[in-house]
């Protein structure tokens, strides 16, 4: 993802959840954006199959369970 | 009580022994714990919160309680990093929004079962904001130094909890660890850290980061109180989702075993090449000192780095959504411009990256079919200066503050339970400071992690003394 791609998306996503980011702060908001995008790609470039599994499980909550 | 015997010196272990037996008040240990806190912390700021009320009347009660005799942690004093819920208290989590929030009801989960063994609570620990962060340099409390050399930093996010146990102001601590929040500290402070396998522990009444990584767990001065508080927190329950429905499996006893049978090996590749001299120097005085030189590869480490990063991302951009919206002029700038890109990526990249941190746990589960327990540095380097922006790591040059969870991210990712141990003299610039190593094991196996630590520290291999503060 380019640059001005970034800044496009930064904008847009920031919008969409109603996040009103400060002038001041929107240089250091895309740098790290873009070092997430960097990971990203790194975690897209792994091949895997439907088979892989996320690591994140969820368990069902019986009734009476809670204190 | 006679000042002279300074009991702040004492383990949890041995202060506990004394308490049980009616040799020792619980009220004098107590007493000589806050005063070494009023004696040092205007240097160190571990403290965010002292208890000395609460603390004095539980020391009485203790020392009148029926069955002081039975109890692990009689009279010994402790302090939680301040995302732990403290009844009468609002959670504050290293943050000034969290000042408006509600009181807890009551004490989180760990604090109870703790004090119901006879541990006494002092008081609440600095830390970085939310928990994001490896150095505690936050900017509403001040840093936390780092006790062995005031100028240096004490790391994190649980910098208040290594720093307390350094400083000798309590002889245990709790803290949180998502991506080395346990383990950097305990290297950069030299105490002994245990990170237990995730789910492990139940996190109820702590305040969250990133809830599929989040777990807790305790820093001491020695391997037998580590065990020792450790076995007292043990146990599953129900208010955690994640917390395993596992009986307590008692690791203290299991801690003069020895080291046959168990199989010792040393991580090469990332845990090597992202580590400075004085890391890679200590791990093989750990490799040579348990007589190893197996070498072990973990594939994909920066993958499993980068999922587990992104996944932070992902669930602390949602936890704090509505800060962001309304308050994020009330964030600390060390935290704030990361908070706000992070509640932006997309979902993809966050569920991509679980599906990679599974794929990861899988293949590692296969390289502890042959080997117990993995070695590797738990940061780059000793302490850095308070302030530093840059490291120079394998040639590149890297922002500094991350870059100190570059060799613990990968194994929180995937839960595994670890034990950091503290070596001295490893950087010749700087002989005073300490740095860590991971014993790093399968899940569910913390008794062999801890049982090779007390190997290396019966063999005075590693120690944690407590700072001259000189």
């Amino acid at each position: 993802m380019g640059d001005e791609q970034i800044e496009r998306l930064v904008d847009a996503n920031a919008a969409a959840l109603g996040i009103r980011i400060a002038a001041e702060h929107r240089k250091g908001v895309v740098a790290f954006f873009a070092l997430a995008t960097r990971m990203a790609e790194l975690v897209d470039s792994l091949p895997l199959t439907p088979a892989d599994e996320s690591g994140s499980v969820f368990r069902p909550v019986a009734p009476h369970a809670e204190e | 009580m006679d000042a002279s015997l300074q009991l702040w010196r004492s383990d949890a272990l041995g202060t506990a022994r004394r308490v049980r037996e009616g040799e020792l008040a619980a009220a004098d240990v107590v007493l000589s714990s806050l005063d070494r806190i009023e004696a040092t912390d205007a240097r160190v700021n571990a403290f965010t919160t002292r208890l000395a009320e609460r603390a004095r009347k539980h020391a009485e009660l203790l020392d009148q309680h029926p069955k002081r005799s039975k109890l692990s942690l009689a009279g010994v004093p402790f302090a939680v990093k301040n995302l732990y819920d403290i009844a009468g208290l609002p959670t504050l989590a290293g943050s000034k929004i969290e000042r408006d929030a509600p009181p807890a009801r009551r004490d989180a989960v760990l604090v109870r079962r703790l004090e119901a063994a006879g541990a006494i609570l002092v008081g609440a620990l600095n830390m970085d904001e939310y928990a994001y962060g490896f150095t505690t340099e936050n900017t509403h409390y001040g840093p936390t130094r780092n006790p062995h050399d005031l100028t240096r930093l004490s790391g994190g996010s649980s910098g208040g909890s290594a720093a307390s146990v350094a400083a000798g102001q309590v002889p245990f601590s709790l803290g949180s660890d998502t991506n080395g929040s346990i383990r950097v500290p305990s290297s950069l402070c030299g105490t002994f850290g245990l990170k237990p396998t995730f789910g492990r522990l139940p996190r109820s009444g702590s305040y969250p980061f990133s809830a599929s990584l989040d777990h807790l767990g305790p820093f001491a001065r020695t391997v037998r109180d580590l065990a020792l508080v450790y076995d007292a927190m043990q146990g599953p329950h129900e208010d955690d989702p994640a917390c395993a429905q596992r009986a307590i499996e008692p690791t203290l006893p299991q801690l003069d075993r020895g080291m046959q049978g168990v199989r010792i090996g040393v991580l090469g590749g990332w845990f090597r090449e992202q580590a400075l001299d004085e890391a890679r120097a200590a791990v093989d005085v750990v490799a040579g000192a348990l007589g190893t030189n197996r070498l072990f590869e973990l594939p994909e480490v920066e993958r499993a780095r980068a999922a587990a990063f992104l996944i932070t991302c992902g669930e602390g951009g949602a936890l704090h959504l509505n800060h962001l919206r309304e308050r994020a002029h009330d964030f600390d700038p060390m935290t704030r411009e990361r908070f706000l890109a992070n509640a932006l990526i997309p979902a993809a990249w966050v569920v991509q990256a679980q599906r990679v941190r599974h794929w990861f746990a899988r293949r590692v589960a296969r390289v502890f079919e042959t080997v117990d327990v993995l070695l590797a540095p738990a940061t780059p380097c000793v302490a850095p200066p308070i302030g530093t922006e840059w490291l120079e790591i394998n040639g590149k040059r890297l922002p500094a503050r991350p870059s100190m969870g570059l060799l613990t991210q990968p194994i929180s990712c995937i839960g595994l339970p670890v034990v950091t141990v503290p070596l001295w003299g490893q950087n010749p610039g700087a002989p005073h400071l300490p740095i860590g190593v991971q014993l790093i094991a399968a899940p569910w196996r913390e008794d062999l992690a801890l049982r090779v630590a007390a190997e290396l520290e019966s063999q005075g291999i590693v120690s944690a003394p407590i700072a001259t503060l000189a």
